[in-house]
């Protein structure tokens, strides 16, 4: 199986074990993964307000170059692989806006590539078979899945999963050997790119999932953005301090969680060193 | 905004701001009902980020109450999160609506409702037309610089956190071969937007 890989600055940046744990997890299942030459940035939080043509001819950039190579595309980050799914939406839902998408990027685009978040992806594997592929079962682990908005909304687009009460990943954990946690703010939005913005609103915003995870007894958070996990893991202290609580649970990728317990070391994918929250005690809990 | 409004001429003399809205986003405001579902399921406002709620956009470009919709914090800070589109039981996409008269108001130059929005914006597109991909430490020092109260914002989130964070940041700019192509893009838009 080869996909094309659509990183995204955030797993090229700051959040590379989000990159690492991704690219482990595709190994120890047998997927190869073309990473599109020269792709550049999908525009994400701003294009798409600087006008609806170019929040779509951004992205339809680095789109166009797995579409040539007849490939479909794996896209972890939330926001990127949103942003491709409105061009393929669009080039399907109007011939003109193909026309000018084309114009735009100075390639012919058609829309035939199908893009997959790394949710969908795996859990197309089949729950099955990704228990056959663990060696280092999360026994005992409690884990509060964490969505966020991207994924699941607005469900005319973006249909990943059930828009208010997702599953999938909540399966992939149980799947993995651990405890599902079943909480309410599985889809609650952590505040995404309003953190550069405004930095109290937000804190306020992730508090509230912070607050329920660890109410539902979660050991650890497992998120699918970048955005989510930098908003959640890097405000821990920030939330205490504002709130005076004393949240210290670990924010992590879920493919961390899926790669270690295929057994991948987690050093190799930034499990240990990757975050802000302290890992020391979630990597006890699972060695 | 005034305290008193005769509806009927608002309506009438106004009305074409919620046509142009529908141009522009496919989207007809006019089937609001005013249940106000989207502002209960707003996070964003429900966390005081807003200054008006999304039900009461939706009435005001309705009313044609363009200039003040404008000039709201809450076309700014919006995160598109969806959460209204997917629950409104008229089939509204909000959050698209709120995508497109932000794009009116930075057309015309109007971003006081919540500058330090537009100022992040501006930074990130200018960071990928130069670049290519986000250039992260730039862009964070570039934002400090600009926007005005935010310099010493982040400095609770603790010094563990920030050597983390400093730690896994690469201080030089993305590297690519042809760092040109965000440019390029933009500008094409540009030209093919302007035909119309």
């Amino acid at each position: 199986m080869r996909y094309a890989y659509y990183p995204g600055c955030s797993l090229h940046s700051m959040e590379t074990s989000y990159d690492r744990s991704v690219k482990a997890v595709c190994k120890h299942l047998g997927v190869e993964l073309w990473e599109i030459p020269d792709w550049v940035c999908c525009g994400a939080s701003s294009g798409h307000s600087m006008g609806h043509l170019v929040g779509l001819a951004i992205p339809a950039k680095s789109l166009v170059k797995a579409e040539k190579e007849g490939l479909d595309v794996l896209a972890p980050c939330a926001a990127c692989w949103q942003r491709m799914v409105w061009v393929n939406h669009e080039i399907n839902s109007s011939p003109e806006m193909k026309d000018k998408i084309s114009r735009a990027i100075e390639e012919e685009i058609n829309g035939t590539s199908k893009i997959f978040s790394i949710i969908d992806f795996l859990a197309a594997f089949g729950m099955d078979k990704l228990a056959q592929a663990v060696k280092k079962p999360l026994k005992g682990l409690k884990v509060a899945s964490y969505y966020g908005c991207y994924y699941v909304k607005p469900p005319k687009v973006a249909h990943v999963d059930d828009p208010e009460n997702p599953h999938l990943m909540d399966d992939m954990m149980k799947a993995l050997g651990a405890e599902a946690v079943d909480w309410p703010f599985k889809t609650e939005c952590c505040g995404a790119s309003m953190i550069f913005q405004d930095v109290d609103t937000t804190v306020s915003m992730s508090k509230k999932i912070v607050e329920m995870a660890y109410k539902a007894g979660a050991d650890v958070i497992v998120t699918a953005c970048p955005v989510c996990e930098m908003n959640l893991d890097m405000r821990m202290e920030q939330i205490n301090k504002k709130f005076k609580t004393n949240y210290k649970i670990p924010v992590v990728y879920f493919t961390e969680l899926m790669a270690y317990a295929m057994g991948s070391v987690p050093q190799e994918i930034g499990l240990d060193s990757g975050h802000c929250t302290d890992t020391q005690l979630l990597l006890a809990k699972i060695s | 905004m005034s305290s008193m409004l005769n509806l009927s001429a608002q309506q009438r003399e106004h009305g074409d701001f919620a046509d142009r809205v529908f141009e522009e986003s496919g989207v007809d405001v006019r089937k609001c009902y005013q249940c106000g579902k989207c502002s209960a399921g707003c996070s964003v406002h429900i966390c005081g980020g807003m200054d008006v709620s999304p039900n009461r956009i939706m009435r005001m470009v309705q009313l044609g109450m363009e200039d003040e919709v404008l000039r709201t914090r809450t076309i700014w800070a919006c995160v598109l999160c969806s959460t209204c589109t997917a629950r409104c039981p008229r089939d509204i996409d909000i959050a698209r609506v709120m995508d497109t008269i932000r794009i009116m108001a930075k057309k015309r130059g109007i971003t006081e409702g919540f500058n330090n929005a537009n100022v992040f914006h501006d930074i990130f597109m200018n960071s990928i037309i130069k670049y290519g991909r986000v250039y992260e430490a730039g862009l964070f020092v570039a934002l400090k610089l600009k926007q005005s109260g935010t310099m010493f914002a982040d400095l609770p989130i603790g010094i563990p956190a920030m050597i983390s964070a400093a730690f896994r940041m690469p201080k030089l700019p993305p590297k690519m071969k042809n760092s040109d192509q965000v440019r390029k893009v933009v500008e094409n838009c540009k030209k093919i937007e302007g035909e119309n």
